[in-house]
This record gives C-alpha cells, structure tokens and sequence, in this order.
C-alpha cells in the first residue's frame, strides 16, 4: 500500500523537553512551570502521590489534556497543539482500554485500520507484533477472555505497532498482581533496551521506579522535588520530601553548632549532637540542616552502653519490630522525630534481639550522613498522609 | 447456627411473589386463552369450542372498528419515534457527557415531561396546536406527544450507559490516530450499541402502547390503543381478546428481536 510510509514514524530523537509547563484545572494548580529534559531513549519514571501531576504531565505529553501555558518538545519539534499520532508518542492506559468489541488482531491493528493499511497487510503487521509479545496464539478471542498480564501484553503491541519515538505508560502495572507484577517490570524494562525508544512511566510505587529507571524524578504537588538517576535519588535525596517518599532513610535535623573543615556539628532539638561532613553544609552557625541516614546503615543497641555525649548516638524506645526474613525493621522512637526505622541484619538482631518498649541507642557512621540541600520544612510529614 | 431449614421469612415471601406473578400474568392469560373463544361463547369464562373466527373477526371486520387501519397508523408511528428517540437521545447524552453552562437545568428540563399527566399534555398540545392553526394529527402533533414520553427515557438510559463508557477507551482510539468521527463510528457506537437497542425498545414499545398522550393529539384517525378502547364501549365480542393477544404478541416480538440482539452481541464480545 501507498500508505504503509505513513505508518513509520520519522526515526528521529525521542527526548522529551517540558518547558515552563503548566496545567491548571480551574483554580486548581495541577503541574505548576515544570523544567525537564528526558534523554533520548532513557527508561523514566515519574513518582508521587496520587494529585502530584505525574498523570497530568503525561497526558500533556500523549496529547490528551492541553497545557495552560508552556511548551513540550518531542526531539526538536514542539508538540503542543498536535494530535497524538502526530507526535511519535502512543500511550498505554492504566485500564489498558482495549476494545471490548474488538478481537485481539483487530485491537492490535487497529491503528493501522486507521491509517487505511490494506486488510491483508494489517493483519500481517498485527501478527508479528502479537508473535513478538508471545501472543498470536490467542489472536482470536476478545479482551474480556484474556487474564490481566495477558491484557496489558495485547496493550503493549497495540501501542508497539506505531512505531513511537516515545512510550507513554500510565501505571501500567497497577492492576497486577505481585507475581506478574515483577514479571512484567522485567518484561518491560527489556523492552526498552531492546527497542531504543524513549519510555516515561508514570508510577507510586517506589521499588518499580528504582528498578525500572534510568531517570527517576520524583513530584509533589505539581512540582518536581528531583530529578536523577535512581542511585542518586535513593542515596542522595536533595529534600526532605524526597528521602521520606522513598522510604529507605531517616531524616533529622538540627541547627548548626560549629564548623570546622572536615566537619559540621548540628544540635537537634532534644540536645543531641551530630556530625556530618562540612562540605555539603552551606548553612552558618545558628542555621538548620537537615540530613539523612539510611535505614540499613543504623545500628541499635541497648541503652547503658552510651558514654555521655557521644556524637552521631540517639536514646530512643522500641516501637515495633517487623521480621522481613533478611532483615528486622526495627521502629524506634526518638523525641522531636516523627518516624525513625532501623533496617538490622537477622543475625544482628538475633544475636541481641531488642522487643517493643525497650530503650535503646541509634547509632551510624557520621561519613555515612548526607547533607540534604534544603532544610527540612517540616510541612511534609508522611507522603501517605497517614 | 447455620442451618438448612430456610427461614419461615422464604416462605412468606414466596407466597408474595407467587401473588405477584398470577396478577402481572393472569390476566394476560385470560386474555390469550379467551381469544380462542368458539362461536357460542362470551366474553367470560369458560372456554367453549375453540375456534380462529375472532381473529378473523380483526381482520376483516364487521362489527368491530377499523383495526388494520389503525394498527397501520400505530406501527410506523412507533417506528419513526423508536428512530428519533434513538438519534435525539443518542446525540443528546454524548451532548450532555461534557458539563456545560445550565446543563443541569436543561437536563431536567427534558426530563420534566415525565411528571406531567399524559392527559394534560395532550390537551396542552392540542390548544397548541389549535393557536397555531395547526390541525391535530397522528405524524404531528401524535408524533410530538408521543417523544415527550420516549425521549426522557431514551435520555436517561443514555445516562446510564455513557456513565460506564470509560472515556480512556476514546482515547485509546484517539491515541492510534482515529479521527473524531473515527473514535465515534469505530469504538463508541459498537460499544454502547446494546445500550442503543435498549433505546430503541423503549421509544417502540412506549409509543405503541400510548394511550393518555395520544388522545387528543392523533386527530380523527384513531391509533390501536384508541381504538382498542373504542371497542371496548362498544363491541362486546372476543374479538377484543383476539386483537388483544395478537397486539400483545407484536410488543413481545420487538422486545424479544431486541433482547435477542443484545444477548448475541454479547455472546460474540465474549466469543463462546
């Protein structure tokens, strides 16, 4: 067919720019001049509770809701205005949506019916591509028949046979179970590699952005906290918000009470003292800093064996102890910290094992503290909202 | 304590139920039965010799009305409003999908119809049309009446469906490059398609059965409920019963073909 040309998208750059976007649902402020530059062919996700504007964002980029003001750049070209088809985009829906009237073939190749692609060679098409996510053998039946990893496969090829420059998924995992859940994140991050093609992946699920990404940028309220790779996100989380949403740190804070080259000394306001490398600290004498220390790099020991003073150690009370087979997620209380978790080793914990009530010592390395850019601001408590 | 004994609650409610249905049914079956009634018998109970001379009796009357005209007049009657009840309320609930300015207030607006008697507002058209110097007629003003009582319902079942059409399903068709009126002819239409059967049987049946609506506004010529009650204050035959059974039979036939079509619709999405 003359058209088949048609259906191959210009093979061009799928980085996707956002500049100054914005989206306003009336009064309501949902992604509020949002700056970002998705590479080419890199695996993002964006993560945040639910109402922070990843949706938003991704649906501006599909085409689907219109910007307030701001532009999108798929490659060089601004998209704004543009249908979908034109944009090299195909978007994968949470509900997948696939056509309950349709069979499996005729949703694949759907898009090429739009396009006018002769029947025979539509079909042809939606065969390779039902073959390539291991499918063509159920081409026959209809949505309702196909279990829900099935679906979202049937789902992938029928956004696959546009041949997008970029792959829009709209928590697409979701209505998995736990089993096929990691089945597919594997199946899609493979994917990725294998094609080249620029995925942004809308998620709220932490483990999934970490694994999946190369590019993970966390929201909060139409706002981007930050942006980076997942190591840098999960190990160096630039806000409070951050380390807090991502689950694995404890973040204190403390006013800084002196410095010297090699390090900052911060007091907390229950008195205890802190060291933290001063190279990070930007704040002056009398200022706040907050920091934050990874779950599995605490140690806790009964209290009495604390000599007075001692820097880099909190007195607090068990809360609770959650045995997660590898480990023990010990909860402790401590004054003026609304949550602080201890992630021990089995054999640690057994070897001293520690029940809710007991007073105990927190303590870490002062090298393994990293000084967060900002003060915690306190307004964030747990992301959940509980 | 879960025991098998049903609750003696069963069976009071059985009992209820069981009343329910001999009064819905019965007299639809006297009707049918008494239809077959043979040539000595009455208008009542028992049955004696049955016979088809009162069907013939319809059909070619003698001492009965003028049925076949005014089952000619019922029919596509019931057809033009089962298909402008199906366009109206098709259009109208897509229409109503996005909110605007005084939807709400036009919504029941539209619906308001259904509150007002029948038979007010067929006088109410009538002086209408009167002021208008428009005469009364079965395919105006009858056909007019006739939508105010389909078109509520046509809406409102548009409601229901279109509320459980997920919109990520236009979407989606959107997103594979379908034109708007692709996303409407290929994805919506077929899916809410069932919905629009519904439609279509409420617009036919409610208009072939109508009677306080169409009483002043079908003008000289009588529609088959009219003039089924005409005969009842003056023929005092079967026939009565013998057009009664068959115009039964015609709403059942349109409800069944109807029906029908949904379940085979649906038996082929779920391709058994």
């Amino acid at each position: 067919m003359e058209n088949t040309d048609k259906t191959a998208h210009a093979s061009g750059s799928g980085e996707i720019r956002l500049v100054n976007l914005t989206k306003n649902f009336g009064a309501t402020e949902a992604v509020k001049k949002v700056n970002l530059t998705i590479p080419h062919a890199s695996y993002c996700c964006m993560i945040g509770p639910s109402g922070c504007g990843k949706t938003t964002i991704l649906r501006m980029v599909a085409g689907h809701e219109n910007p307030t003001s701001g532009e999108i750049f798929i490659g060089d070209e601004m998209v704004v205005g543009q249908p979908p088809v034109n944009r090299g985009t195909a978007m994968m829906f949470q509900s997948y949506a696939l056509f309950p009237h349709l069979s499996i073939l005729d949703n694949v190749a759907f898009y090429l019916k739009m396009r006018s692609v002769a029947k025979a060679d539509r079909r042809k098409r939606a065969h390779e591509m039902l073959e390539r996510v291991q499918l063509d053998h159920l081409r026959d039946r209809m949505p309702a028949q196909l279990s829900g990893g099935q679906q979202q496969r049937v789902a992938l090829a029928r956004a696959l046979i546009t041949n997008p420059k970029v792959l829009l998924l709209d928590e697409p995992l979701s209505a998995l179970d736990e089993f096929l859940r990691l089945q597919m994140r594997g199946e899609l991050k493979s994917l990725q590699s294998e094609l080249g093609i620029t995925f942004l992946h809308v998620t709220h699920t932490q483990p999934e952005a970490i694994a999946l990404a190369d590019m993970v940028v966390v929201m909060d309220n139409g706002s981007i906290e930050q942006a980076g790779s997942a190591r840098e996100i999960f190990d160096a989380p630039s806000t409070a918000y951050v380390a807090r949403f991502m689950g694995a740190q404890n973040v204190l804070t403390g006013l800084v009470e002196r410095k010297s080259r090699e390090s900052a000394i911060l007091k907390t306001s229950s008195g205890d003292m802190l060291e933290v490398p001063a190279a990070p600290v930007q704040a002056s004498v009398g200022e706040a800093v907050s920091v934050s220390i990874r779950r599995d790099l605490v140690q806790v020991r009964r209290a009495g064996s604390r000599a007075k003073g001692d820097i880099n150690t909190i007195e607090g009370i068990i809360e609770a102890t959650e045995y997660q087979g590898n480990f023990v997620k010990i909860a402790v209380i401590i004054e003026g910290v609304d949550t602080f978790v201890a992630n021990i080793s089995d054999q640690s914990y057994f070897a001293e094992p520690v029940v809710p009530g007991d007073k105990v010592t927190v303590s870490w390395n002062g090298s393994d503290v990293h000084v967060m850019a900002k003060p915690d601001s306190g307004i964030a408590g747990s992301p959940y909202g509980g | 304590m879960i025991s098998d004994r049903r609750p003696w609650t069963f069976y009071v409610l059985a009992l209820l139920f069981t009343v329910f249905v001999l009064f819905l049914y019965g007299p639809m079956l006297s009707v049918l039965v008494l239809a077959f009634q043979g040539p000595s018998g009455s208008l009542s109970f028992p049955l004696q010799n049955s016979s088809l001379m009162w069907f013939d009796e319809v059909f070619n009357p003698t001492r009965v009305g003028d049925v076949p005209g005014a089952f000619w007049r019922s029919f596509p009657l019931a057809i033009m409003v089962m298909l402008l009840t199906i366009l109206i309320s098709v259009t109208a609930g897509f229409g109503f999908r996005r909110r605007f300015r005084g939807s709400s207030i036009l919504f029941y607006t539209s619906i308001a119809s259904l509150i007002i008697p029948g038979l007010v507002l067929s006088i109410g058209i009538l002086v209408t049309a009167r002021f208008l110097g428009v005469s009364a007629n079965w395919l105006t003003t009858g056909l007019g009446a006739h939508l105010t009582w389909t078109l509520p319902f046509g809406l409102l079942i548009m409601f229901a469906i279109l509320g459980r059409l997920d919109p990520s399903f236009e979407e989606a068709a959107f997103d594979l490059g379908a034109s708007r009126w692709q996303v409407v002819k290929e994805v919506v239409i077929p899916i809410v398609f069932p919905g629009m059967i519904a439609v279509a049987l409420f617009g036919f049946t409610l208009s072939y059965d109508e009677f306080p609506r169409s009483w002043l506004t079908i003008g000289t010529l009588n529609t088959l409920p009219l003039e089924i009650w005409t005969m009842t204050t003056n023929v005092t035959s079967p026939a009565l019963y013998a057009l009664g059974a068959m115009t039964t039979g015609i709403s059942f036939m349109v409800i069944g073909v109807g029906l029908g079509s949904i379940y085979f619709i649906q038996r082929k999405r779920a391709g058994s």
